[in-house]
């Protein structure tokens, strides 16, 4: 019941055949749909028709963060909540917004992204057969992850942009705070892990990364050199998180859209205590083994 | 809403001492609590009171399987749905069980013990709360992994045992092992978004086949064999691969004789996904991925 997990992001790029070569040829997503304005790509072990969708758009940054719910009804719960909270939301048929799409309601959060629930998108299958299957299929170029894991957005008050999405059913796992107690940065999440969306301190609207799914640390290592290989700017890593404990690497798409490819973190229960980071180990909280964040880091964002 | 996941694993051991003395030494388990014929175990990332029980008794065996729910009211809602089943269920009250609050049992269609608790005493982890590193404290022993992951049961009639699970507790169905006829023989179902939580297979009824242990990655296990080779622990089979779930495994076995298993890998299923079946003449690589067989052992030893 509620929301799942995230399902999808689609992000702007000023030129949709670089965007695309990059996320088949590199990252090693699959395409499965095409318009004159818009790829739509997923990971390989994923069912549903997209996880990304690449908008062509002058400039970079967020068209909109979906995430899915497990049952058609949760639409209309969220849809009162939004309302509630007094946020407008639109109601989507089933392959109104894109081809393969699901049922979906659309509303701006307080942070000033556009967000989407959504349910019921057409099943296209992994690349596995559903009888006998190997465990993983072989000839995949590029990074080849398994799926999409998280989003990172920025916000002006991180703290009002928290209340929301705990009143969607998120829950908070970790966060940063400021010396004078307020929130700098949160971690959320639905999934029973780390994080589904996490929160930092920036711009309304903005897109901070995005990030697949890895198996594992060696899977990592062997991301950064496919991206080193293809001359794609790594930004951080290999390294790790204090905050989640996950393994990562940040990089950029030809567009200037942050990615990242992340692994490892912990189960969270629901009735888990989140992690506290203070103002002053905020650098270990995001990168452990630095125990400094660069600046780049903290102001680049789409 | 519902099961959440495994919470604790109660076992039957005849010298406390020894299994004591392994889980803690081998496996890296922390002792959280001890009566006269009780160890409460738990891994280190876990913050409720234990995942592992051992009892003395002159047998090994089974005592109980436990799962953890969501909220009060699923025990309610649970328990009249067993009960409409046929099943008798008895409510523990808090404080009757150590280490946790009230908590409804009943005996499954496979014959084991099963248990729901929602009320678990929080011991917590071994990092704080504020800053934590990222990793375990320094000095653990054994392989230490960080929580407990799934357990495999057996029982003679795998198809009714998994009605009971899927239509009453509402597990789902992530893979399943076909015979030649289209009867499930073995079944594997999860509540936690992993590929499974609870897996039967054929066998006798109240049978325990191996609980298992989560790491992080394949490095991990290859260091878990490592360990398990220093102190003469035996080796049922691995590392190796699933074909079903796709984990990365070693069994072995207690010095009791109660098969564990170590574990990581897999896939994230969703409520809606498609259930993968496995043919009996595939059985080997889906077990055993990469020798594409079964060993008698493996297939006849439980507990």
């Amino acid at each position: 019941m509620g929301v799942l997990r995230l399902s999808h992001v689609e992000v702007r790029v000023p030129d949709l055949e670089l965007a695309t070569a990059y996320y088949t040829e590199v990252l090693g997503l699959l395409e499965t749909g095409r318009e004159a304005e818009r790829v739509f790509l997923k990971c390989w072990d994923e069912h549903e028709h997209h996880s990304v969708m690449l908008r062509y758009a002058p400039t970079y940054g967020l068209e909109h963060m979906g995430f899915k719910v497990e049952d058609a009804d949760d639409l209309e719960e969220c849809e009162r909540v939004v309302e509630k909270y007094g946020g407008q939301v639109t109601r989507h048929a089933r392959g109104e917004l894109a081809p393969g799409h699901g049922e979906a309601i659309r509303f701006d959060t307080p942070t000033g992204h556009r967000c989407e629930l959504v349910h019921g998108m057409e099943k296209v299958g992994n690349l596995l057969p559903r009888t006998n299957p190997p465990p993983r299929p072989l000839g995949l170029v590029g990074i080849a992850p398994p799926r999409l894991d998280h989003i990172f957005v920025t916000a002006e008050d991180v703290e009002e942009g928290t209340r929301f999405f705990k009143l969607l059913g998120f829950r908070l796992t970790e966060q940063i705070l400021a010396d004078d107690g307020h929130q700098l940065a949160t971690w959320l999440e639905v999934s029973h892990t780390p994080h589904d969306i996490a929160l930092v301190t920036g711009p309304n609207g903005g897109l901070h990364h995005f990030a697949f799914w890895l198996d594992d640390w060696n899977d990592v290592r062997s991301a950064a050199d496919t991206l080193a290989y293809h001359g794609v700017p790594i930004e951080v890593g290999p390294t790790r998180h204090g905050a989640t404990r996950g393994y990562t690497v940040y990089f950029f798409d030809p567009a200037g859209n942050r990615n990242e490819m992340f692994t490892g973190g912990y189960w969270v229960d629901p009735d888990h205590e989140p992690v506290t980071w203070t103002e002053a180990e905020m650098g270990r909280a995001i990168f452990y083994y630095e125990g400094a964040v660069n600046q780049r880091f903290f102001t680049v964002h789409s | 809403m519902g099961i959440l996941r495994l919470s604790h694993v109660d076992v039957r051991v005849p010298d406390l001492d020894l299994a004591t003395a392994y889980y803690t030494e081998v496996l890296g388990l922390l002792e959280v609590e001890r009566t006269a014929g009780e160890v409460f175990l738990k891994c280190w990332d876990e913050t409720d009171h234990h995942s592992l029980k051992l009892s003395y008794a002159p047998r090994v065996g089974l005592d109980l399987i436990s799962f953890k729910v969501e909220r009060d009211e699923d025990l309610a809602s649970l328990e009249s749905r067993v009960e409409a089943y046929g099943f008798p269920v008895r409510r523990t009250s808090r404080g009757e069980a150590v280490g946790q609050g009230e908590s409804i049992r009943f005996e499954t269609p496979s014959g084991q013990l099963m248990e729901l608790v929602r009320e678990v005493e929080k011991v917590g982890g071994l990092l704080p709360k504020v800053n934590p590193p990222p990793f375990p404290p320094q000095g653990l022993r054994g392989i230490a992994p960080p929580r407990i992951d799934h357990v495999l049961v057996t029982a003679e009639e795998v198809g009714e045992a998994t009605r009971f699970y899927t239509d009453l507790l509402g597990f789902r169905l992530t893979e399943q092992l076909l015979d030649g006829n289209g009867h499930q023989i073995g079944v594997w179902l999860e509540r936690s978004h992993s590929p499974h939580d609870l897996a039967v297979v054929t066998g006798a009824n109240g049978g325990l086949h191996h609980f298992a242990f989560w790491l992080d990655d394949w490095d991990h296990v290859r260091k878990a064999a490592d360990i398990l080779a220093y102190n003469g622990v035996q080796i049922d089979v691995g590392p190796t691969r699933h074909g079903i779930t796709r984990g990365n495994t070693i069994y072995f076995f207690d010095p009791l004789g109660t098969r564990n298993e170590v574990f990581t890998g897999g896939y994230r299923p969703d409520p809606d996904f498609p259930t993968i079946t496995w043919t009996e003449d595939n059985i080997g690589r889906a077990i055993f991925y990469y020798e594409g067989e079964l060993s008698e052992r493996f297939m006849k030893v439980h507990t």
